[in-house]
C-alpha cells in the first residue's frame, strides 16, 4: 500500500477535499477488520487512502509524459479516453508490464527515456492501481 | 471492468460521522482522491468473461469471434468453416486507430486518394478510379502478428492464434493500370508508400501514430485499390470506402482508408515503419535496420476439429484446414498424426482461387481413442516448404512454424 507522507499533507489539501472522500477513507479505516475476511486474490493494491504519488501519476499520465498517455490510452479513473493504444481498465497491467512499456516501448508505443526513474515508478504504480478501479 | 464488490457509502456514513470527529483521523489524510464509491477488487475470475462486440462491428457473427480489445477482434478456429472466403461478418478486425464514422468519411463516390511520385501527379475520386479499370482478386488477408501467441518465447501483444486471417475477394482497380495513366512511376523510387486516412488525435507526433507504410515498388504489379469486399462495399470497419490490397504482404501493409499512394525514394519516416513491424532481434527494439514485416510465409493450420470443441468420437474423421504459399500457389500439404514424426498427403479440396488465396485441405482419418498431435505442413509449387520453427523476435510477428502450429486433438 503506498504510505502517507504526513510533511508532504499541507493545509491546502485539507481545503479541497471533499466532506465525502474524507468519509471514504475513515470507512476504509473502520472497515479494514470486516472486510479484512473477503478473499483478495486480485494484484491491485488495495489502498484505503491515496497518496500524493497518486496525483503525481495521474498528472503524468494527463500531461507530464510526452506524449501525454492519454492522447492514446482510456483509463477512465484519470478521465483519459485515449483510443488509440489498449484501454488501462481492459489491460490491467501490472506496475512491471507499465515499467517494461515505458522503458523499452512495445509495438507502436515508443520508449520513454526522458522520464526519471522516480517518475517511471510513480506512473507504472499509479496505472496499475487505477486500471482497477 | 472488474466485478468489484461496491460498499455504497451512505451505509458507512451514518455510522461514522461520529468517529471521524472524535477520532481526529481528517487531520492526517493525504491528498483526496476524486470521489467515489469505496470498491473492492474482486477474486480473479476462473475463466475470462466474454466481451461483446464493440457497436461499430455489432453486424458481425459474435459467435463466431474472440474480441481481445475493441480493436483486435480473432475469428474462432473452426469458425473458418468450409467456404474458403471468409465472410464479411466473421473476418478477423485489426485496426492501428479508430476506425471513422460514416460522417467522417462523407460521399462514398467522392473519397480522394492522392497519387504522387508519378508522372503525373493527380488526386483520384473514387468516381474516377471505377473509370479507369475493374479487377477482383481473393488474398489472404492475415495480420502480421497471426500466431503470436503460439511463440515459444511468449512475446508481448495480443495473443492471436489462427483467427487473425481470412481469404477475401476485392475488387477494385489494379494499381498498375492507374499507376499507366498518371505516366508512369518517377526515376528513382523504389517504394511504394501509402498513407492511411484516419483522424488522428490531438497534441501528438503525426508521424507517431499515422498509419503508413511502405513496401518495395515490385509489389504494385499486384496490388489493387480496393472498393468491395466479398461483394459488398468495403465495410468502415475494414478499411471503407477505400483500401490498398498488397497480395502476400502481410496485414499492416494493405493500408486501409487510403487518401495517398506516393512512389517514394525512402522509406516513410513514420513510426509504424521506421520502429514498428520490424523484426527485431528478441531483446532488441525496432530499428530501421531490421527487415520490416513485409512478405508471408507459406503457412497451414487445422480449422476442425478444433480443440475448443472438445474430445472427438473415436472412429472416422475429417481432418480440414488451409493452407497458403505467400506469393506462390500452395502444391501439397502433409498432415502427421504424431507430432512431426510421420507424414501423410492431404488431398486439397475446392476451387483454386489463385496464388494469393488458401486453399483447403483435408485429411481423411480413422482414430482409436487416444491423443494425437495433429501438425500441418504447406508446401509451394517451387518446393518452399513451410517452415518447423519461426524465428523468434521481439514483436511476435510472422509465425508460421508448424510446430507451434500444432494441435492437440482428443478422441475418445
Amino acid at each position: 500500500m503506498p504510505s502517507i507522507n504526513p510533511s508532504r499533507v499541507t493545509l491546502r489539501h485539507h481545503i479541497h477535499q471533499s466532506f465525502f472522500s474524507q468519509m471514504q477513507k475513515i470507512t476504509f479505516t473502520c472497515f479494514t477488520k470486516i472486510i479484512a475476511t473477503i478473499t483478495l486474490v486480485s494484484a491491485a493494491a488495495f489502498s484505503p487512502v491515496t497518496s500524493a504519488n497518486d496525483e503525481a501519476g495521474k498528472l503524468l499520465f494527463l500531461k507530464g509524459a510526452s506524449p501525454a498517455c492519454a492522447i492514446c490510452h482510456t483509463l477512465e479513473a484519470a478521465g483519459a479516453a485515449g483510443a488509440v493504444g489498449p484501454s488501462m481498465n481492459e489491460l490491467q497491467p501490472d506496475a512491471a508490464r507499465v515499467v517494461n512499456a515505458l522503458k523499452n516501448g512495445i509495438g507502436q508505443m515508443p520508449a520513454y527515456t526522458s522520464l526519471t526513474p522516480e517518475q517511471v515508478k510513480i506512473l507504472s504504480e499509479y496505472v496499475a492501481k487505477a486500471s482497477r478501479e | 471492468m472488474t466485478n468489484a464488490i461496491k460498499i455504497s457509502r451512505r451505509n458507512l456514513l451514518g455510522a461514522t460521522v461520529g468517529l471521524m470527529a472524535a477520532a481526529g483521523l481528517n487531520s492526517k489524510s493525504a491528498q483526496a482522491q476524486t470521489a467515489s464509491p469505496v470498491t473492492l477488487p474482486a477474486a480473479a475470475p476462473a475463466a475470462p468473461a466474454v466481451k461483446p462486440l464493440p457497436g461499430y462491428v455489432s453486424w458481425k457473427h459474435a459467435e463466431s469471434m474472440i474480441v481481445h480489445t475493441p480493436t483486435t477482434i480473432e475469428t474462432k478456429r473452426s469458425a473458418i468453416g468450409s467456404s474458403i472466403i471468409t465472410p464479411n461478418d466473421r473476418l478477423y478486425i485489426r485496426n492501428n486507430l479508430p476506425a471513422p464514422s460514416a460522417a467522417d468519411i462523407g460521399d462514398v463516390n467522392a473519397w480522394q486518394v492522392n497519387i504522387e511520385g508519378v508522372g503525373k501527379p493527380q488526386a483520384l475520386s473514387i468516381a474516377d478510379l471505377k473509370q479507369m479499370g475493374y479487377e477482383t482478386m481473393a488474398t489472404v488477408l492475415q495480420c502480421s502478428g497471426n500466431g503470436r501467441g503460439l511463440f515459444a518465447g511468449k512475446p508481448s501483444g495480443t495473443k492471436w492464434q489462427t483467427g487473425a486471417a481470412g481469404c477475401v475477394m476485392w475488387a477494385g482497380v489494379p494499381v498498375r493500370a492507374v499507376i499507366q495513366a498518371l505516366g508512369g512511376v518517377s526515376n528513382g523510387m523504389i517504394y511504394m508508400t501509402s498513407t492511411g486516412g484516419e483522424k488522428l488525435p490531438e497534441g501528438i507526433d503525426p508521424n507517431a501514430v499515422v498509419v503508413e507504410r511502405s513496401v518495395p515498388v515490385a509489389a504494385m504489379q499486384d496490388a489493387m485499390l480496393a472498393w468491395e469486399m466479398n461483394g459488398e462495399p468495403m465495410p468502415l470497419a475494414h478499411g471503407g470506402p477505400l483500401r490498398l490490397i498488397v497480395p502476400g504482404y502481410s496485414g499492416v501493409n494493405n493500408i486501409k482508408y487510403i487518401k495517398r499512394l506516393a512512389f517514394t525514394k525512402e522509406q516513410t519516416q513514420a513510426a509504424i515503419q521506421k520502429t514498428g513491424y520490424r523484426i527485431s532481434p528478441v531483446g532488441e527494439k525496432g530499428d530501421p535496420s531490421q527487415p520490416s514485416v513485409w512478405l508471408m510465409d507459406a503457412k497451414s493450420w487445422v480449422t476442425s476439429p478444433s480443440p475448443d470443441n472438445g474430445p472427438v468420437k473415436a472412429g472416422a474423421l475429417q481432418i480440414t484446414g488451409v493452407a497458403m504459399g505467400g506469393l506462390e500457389d500452395v502444391a501439397k500439404v502433409d498432415v502427421s498424426l504424431d507430432g512431426g514424426k510421420t507424414w501423410q498427403a492431404a488431398r486439397l479440396v475446392g476451387p483454386d482461387l489463385g496464388k494469393y488465396a488458401w486453399r483447403q485441405f483435408v485429411l481423411a482419418t480413422n482414430l482409436k481413442a487416444g491423443q494425437y498431435d495433429v501438425s500441418t505442413r504447406a508446401t509451394t509449387k517451387s518446393g518452399v516448404e513451410q517452415v518447423a520453427i519461426s524465428a523468434e523476435n521481439t514483436g511476435g510477428y510472422l509465425n508460421s512454424g508448424w510446430v507451434a502450429h500444432t494441435i492437440k486433438i482428443n478422441v475418445a
